[in-house]
């Protein structure tokens, strides 16, 4: 089949399964609650207790699931896109780290407990601590992606560090971030998606309009310059929007690793290396895998849950070795 | 080379700091002046002789009238509660000093602070304090950490942390020399149990009840069904129909249910709630309060979600507190379906 309907097709079906996943998530929870329950839940509401749990919790977690996770699939396409490297998610530039320490400086200094109100913390502390990296990543001859990744992956030991040093010496705070640090999209309520959305709709246009400069940009520095590029101008775009996007999703789920680093990965297989078509794919492929991830989550400890983050990391470790084994990871 | 030796004299300086507050505190035990001065009196004379106590960490010779006690981990206020007056305490929880009486409140901030509320106790500072007995109960890794130290500078008693609350009560009031008060507090105990018995006992013979909570350690989007603590006197000693895990399984408690689990209380006929003394909802349970899914229980509708007031259940003093909120909120069925 030639590629280009390939590549149609194999969005078509990417989107058909990624609604039937929507719909399995909205149905199945830690509870038992009948089909027809939930359908009442949806398109003929009562004051039942039942459809209240489906419309309260299930949806919102369901919706939540569903941004957070083409976020973090765009997000991760961008930065393997950025720094040319198979093996990059958006924890390499110190996205998490950033986060983390912001958040664990909100609950442990400042006293903040409810998600909504630490989120703000993670999005700052992301957008500053890639601000940085970007910083340090600087080079007399521009912006190097080798140096950029070191740059970040020192900020983030450092912030680490910082951060532990925080938690050992107030374990309250420790134990209001131990949910959040796993990763996880229980207990969002929908109020926390709205606030940072324009934020993810301005970083997702952002990343698609360099995905043209980042193709060339994969013939390394000289070849994207000899056809036009603004290398500096792609990158401080690309890492703009990576910052957005991965600092927007860690606000609101936590640090969930793995799905960044896996999706594009599927996407480069089928679509082949055009960036465009890597980011399509990873839109819709990234949410599937943490909806399924989610929904095991659910079901696997009844009538406890296991936290997605958790669970992508199950799913992800094995992914991973066989990602660092491959002779040409998918081969940017 | 230059580290090592600065390592070396730097362990020599802490080993001569420390054996010289050890000897200072075995030369002050028993003097007099300003230490005396300060000694709280914890109800009884002037230590005559010692005598034998049965602990976690054996049988302990202390004092038969201690006079200079410290508490650590949780025998703080449960000491206090029974009329004690440690003069070294370790912290407790802002929301456990907010519901403190006054004078309770009085004694732990008259005391000298040691420490947190684990094993990271100060100990140069609580050596400080010439004690003649320390009562502690924490996790066992804690005592592994300082158990040693601790026996080192006093006479030291030891619950374990599974040590059942009268029993603890007990020990502690035997220990402290503080049983006046705890007879007086057992009597009123018994009392308001048996008034409770009887004058509800056709409901609570015929309601089923669960005890939901949420803490502020609890995971978003999480609450638990309580099955120890104060639910754990409300089914023993009350009689109240509350669940509660299977034989050799974790307490209920210890399993974080999702919100979504909130409609699977509507099997029961009464739910009770954590309030504080104001009758609000606690701040953590807050969340659960919010929801719609609570909001449309049959159970909550019907005004048979009862919101209870539980300072603690470590000693007679928050006990009987919350035997009264208890005996309040069932007064509320009286009438309902």
């Amino acid at each position: 089949m030639p590629r280009p309907r390939r590549r149609v097709l194999g969005l078509v079906l990417a989107l058909v399964v990624l609604t039937a996943l929507l719909t399995l998530s909205v149905m199945i929870g830690s509870t038992a609650i009948a089909p027809s329950v939930v359908w009442h839940a949806l398109f003929d509401p009562s004051a039942h207790p039942d459809q209240f749990a489906i419309r309260d919790f299930r949806l919102p977690r369901t919706i939540v699931g569903l941004v957070v996770g083409a976020v973090l699939g765009l997000s991760g396409a961008l930065i393997q896109a950025l720094v040319r490297n198979p093996l990059a998610d958006p924890g390499v530039l110190g996205v998490h780290a950033g986060s983390s320490f912001a958040v664990t400086v909100a609950v442990g200094v400042l006293g903040v407990r409810e998600a909504r109100g630490y989120m703000w913390f993670a999005f700052a502390g992301a957008l500053v601590v890639t601000l940085l990296v970007l910083a340090l990543g600087s080079t007399r001859k521009g912006s190097s992606p080798v140096v950029m990744v070191l740059a970040g992956v020192c900020v983030g030991a450092v912030l680490g560090g910082a951060r532990e040093a925080i938690q050992l010496t107030d374990p309250d705070a420790f134990d209001a971030m131990r949910y959040w640090n796993a990763g996880s999209i229980t207990g969002r309520p929908l109020d926390v998606l709205w606030p940072v959305l324009p934020f993810f709709a301005v970083a997702a246009v952002l990343a698609f309009a360099v995905s043209g400069p980042l193709n060339a940009l994969a013939l390394g520095d000289e070849l994207a310059r000899a056809q036009g590029v603004r290398l500096a101008r792609t990158r401080v775009i690309a890492v703009l929007a990576l910052t957005l996007l991965a600092g927007g999703a860690t606000a609101i789920a936590g640090p969930v690793g793995f799905i960044g680093l896996m999706v594009p990965h599927v996407a480069r297989w089928i679509a082949g290396p055009d960036q465009r078509w890597i980011f399509a794919y990873s839109v819709l492929l990234a949410p599937s895998l943490l909806l399924v991830s989610d929904i095991l989550g659910r079901v696997v400890m009844r009538p406890g849950e296991i936290p997605v983050g958790i669970v992508t990391a199950f799913v992800g470790a094995p992914v991973l070795v066989v990602l660092v084994r491959r002779r040409k990871a998918s081969g940017l | 080379m230059s580290s090592t030796l600065t390592t070396k004299r730097g362990l020599a300086v802490a080993a001569a700091l420390m054996s010289a507050s050890l000897l200072l505190t075995a030369c002050g035990g028993d003097g007099d002046g300003a230490a005396d001065t300060a000694a709280a009196d914890t109800g009884g004379e002037k230590s005559a002789g010692t005598r034998s106590v049965k602990a976690a960490n054996g049988t302990v010779e202390i004092p038969a009238a201690p006079r200079r006690i410290v508490t650590i981990g949780n025998t703080g206020l449960p000491f206090i509660d029974l009329g004690g007056k440690p003069v070294g305490v370790t912290e407790v929880s802002d929301s456990d000093l907010a519901v403190l009486p006054k004078e309770q409140k009085a004694a732990y901030e008259a005391a000298e602070v040691v420490g947190g509320s684990g094993g990271d106790v100060d100990l140069e500072k609580l050596a400080a304090l010439e004690p003649d007995l320390i009562l502690v109960q924490f996790h066992s890794n804690d005592w592994d950490k300082v158990g040693k130290r601790l026996e080192s500078i006093a006479p030291t008693v030891l619950w374990g942390l599974d040590t059942e609350w009268k029993a603890f009560a007990g020990e502690i009031a035997t220990a402290g020399n503080v049983t006046d008060e705890l007879g007086r507090q057992k009597a009123e105990f018994e009392k308001k149990v048996a008034a409770i018995k009887e004058t509800y006992g056709k409901t609570i013979g015929d309601t089923t009840f669960v005890d939901v909570s949420r803490g502020d350690w609890s995971d978003p989007g999480t609450f638990y069904i309580a099955d120890i603590g104060c639910s754990e006197i409300a089914r023993d000693d009350i009689g109240l129909d509350l669940p509660e895990a299977a034989e050799g399984k974790d307490p209920l408690a210890y399993e974080s249910l999702p919100f979504e689990r909130i409609t699977g209380l509507s099997k029961y006929d009464v739910i009770t709630y954590p309030v504080d003394a104001e009758g609000r909802p606690t701040e953590p349970f807050v969340p659960v309060t919010e929801t719609s899914t609570w909001k449309a229980l049959p159970t909550v509708t019907s005004g048979r979600a009862l919101g209870v007031f539980c300072p603690g259940n470590n000693s007679y003093g928050p006990v009987l507190q919350y035997l009264d909120s208890l005996d309040g909120a069932l007064a509320t069925l009286a009438g309902k379906p």
